[in-house]
């Protein structure tokens, strides 16, 4: 509707209920505030027909209006600038009021906060050789522009050290990166996609990231959970991705409390995940994916390549195969050493088990789409169209690789002892950014 | 009294700094043509064209287009198509 208000025609969109808030962020983060909109309750999907009429045909009267009136601009303000001020009888009590507002403002995970001082703010800066106000990114989905200041006061509330800076940098800039827009659409979507980072090179050691049991919380985690928190931290006030304002999930998921793992370089059989993407071995980076789930695949006893791998493959349908024009299904395969090792050993390259993965990853294509009614529904890219003369029976019998090719398959050796494989439906493609570059 | 002062956290927008306005309106919609930009979305097309049925029934002559972008955001060379065509558009966010 911006891009058409542009171009000097009126353009006005009907918006669904819980949508008000994501249509104010969204009209400040694409470069139009006063936008036009009406409101009907309910979102349009999955309503039956007469009830999408009805709500439509409340709202004829504003709609008419909005296309025929000039109307005041719908400006809210955001402070961006200023610093708050607390006072309290002592330092504690004023560390839980400051936690108090920040949080009511919506401001932090929900999680205690630490006090961006000045003192701390300027601590944060030494981990880094640019400049506070070197602009890194604009950050989708809200694209604030991301300032070196800006990423090191959110990496202060998040509990995080200078060193750890350089990485959170990379973070930001990688998630710019994603698809020409950075992801925005995705990453507002009412499905839960997260960000998901790994941390590759010798960074690893440097910093104590943890490659073995890495996703979760305790000590052994506390870097991977602390620079994750203060890549999040960005991505709600640098980003913008508040929820219920431009993250519109439906039910949500702990995958938000992001966390940035390394892999596990030593008990890998194959090049490490950077040198797929281009870097050097020594160089370090860390790699941002987009991730929609999270699937535990056990394996009860199998010794051979091919038996680990079809077993895996099988966990690869777990999700949904996307049938839309700009549709991509993909998978981020976390192998632990007790997989990746005897696949290795067993002559197999990455190329090679990532082929054997997508050949094998076969599912009934009828379920993979979720039974989606086709009738009627416009997103069904033309290589599909053939769908719609089958009778629902029929789709359910195709079997389809969930995948296009390899090249949509992801592996990284993660993890400790025993052969339990975290499957991740992903995408768009993941991007890797160097951190050495940012290091002070 | 302990006094604390932080920093904010909250970064400018881009597209606050560089924000564009709203169109003229037209005074009445007789003889224009009325673009329906639809996402693709189950519902939307039901909403877009109810909303066209009832102001046809208000105004004269009006003209309506249906467009089907098929994702949200639509593909640019629909988005202009539908702006060339249209001297008034409706959209909806159908999910």
């Amino acid at each position: 509707m911006i891009e058409i208000e542009k171009t000097g025609v009126p353009a006005v969109p009907i918006v669904s209920g819980r949508f008000v808030e994501d249509a104010v962020a969204s009209t400040r983060a694409f470069g139009m505030p006063s936008l036009q909109w009406v409101v009907v309750p309910r979102i349009y999907r999955n309503l039956e027909h007469d009830l999408c009429r009805s709500q439509t045909a409340d709202v004829i009267d504003d709609l008419i209006g909005q296309l025929t009136s000039e109307i005041d601009a719908r400006v809210s303000d955001i402070d961006t600038v200023g610093s708050r001020t607390y006072e309290a009888d002592d330092r504690y009590e004023a560390v839980l009021a400051m936690n108090d507002d920040l949080i009511s403002e919506d401001f932090g995970d929900g999680l205690p906060l630490f006090p961006a001082t000045k003192e701390a703010v300027e601590k944060m800066l030494t981990g880094t050789n640019l400049p506070p106000d070197h602009v890194v990114c604009d950050m989708p989905p809200g694209f604030g522009i991301a300032t070196v200041e800006k990423i090191a006061i959110n990496s202060v509330m998040a509990g995080a050290k200078p060193e750890h800076l350089p990485v959170v940098i990379a973070a930001v800039k990688a998630i710019s990166n994603i698809q020409a827009d950075g992801g925005k659409s995705l990453l507002m979507s009412t499905s839960p996609q997260a960000p998901f980072l790994i941390v590759n090179g010798p960074i690893i050691d440097e910093l104590g990231f943890n490659p073995r049991s890495a996703i979760g919380p305790g000590r052994d985690n506390q870097v991977n959970t602390v620079v994750g928190r203060a890549f999040a931290m960005c991505f709600r006030n640098i980003g913008y991705w508040y929820p219920g304002k431009m993250d519109m999930d439906t039910i949500g998921t702990t995958r938000k409390f992001i966390q940035c793992i390394a892999e596990n370089e030593e008990m890998s059989p194959w090049d490490p995940f950077h040198v797929d993407q281009g870097f050097n071995r020594d160089e370090s980076t860390v790699s941002l994916f987009i991730t929609d789930g999270e699937l535990d695949q056990q394996d009860q006893g199998n010794t051979t390549a091919e038996g680990l791998l079809k077993n895996l493959a099988y966990g690869c349908v777990f999700g949904t195969k996307s049938i839309q024009e700009k549709g991509h299904t993909q998978r981020l395969i976390l192998m632990p050493p007790d997989v990746a090792g005897p696949v290795g050993k067993q002559e197999f390259t990455k190329q090679a088990a990532k082929e054997f993965i997508q050949a094998n990853a076969n599912h009934s294509l009828g379920k993979m789409i979720q039974y989606m009614p086709l009738e009627g529904e416009a997103r069904v890219a033309e290589k599909w169209k053939w769908l719609e003369n089958l009778t629902e029976e029929q789709r359910l019998e195709i079997e389809f690789p969930v995948m296009d090719s390899a090249e949509d398959c992801y592996i990284l050796v993660v993890g400790a002892d025993r052969a339990k494989t975290a499957i991740l439906p992903s995408g768009p493609a993941p991007v890797t950014e160097g951190i050495d570059q940012y290091r002070a | 009294m302990y006094t604390l002062e932080v920093q904010n956290p909250v970064a400018e927008q881009r597209g606050v700094v560089n924000s564009f306005t709203t169109s003229p309106r037209p005074k009445s919609l007789d003889g224009l043509t009325v673009g329906l930009l639809w996402s693709g979305t189950h519902g939307g097309d039901v909403a877009l064209n109810t909303a066209a049925d009832l102001i046809k029934q208000r105004f004269n002559d009006v003209t309506v287009n249906f467009y089907n972008g098929n994702n949200y955001p639509a593909p640019e060379h629909i988005r202009q198509k539908c702006a060339e065509e249209s001297d008034v558009v409706i959209g909806a966010t159908a999910d």
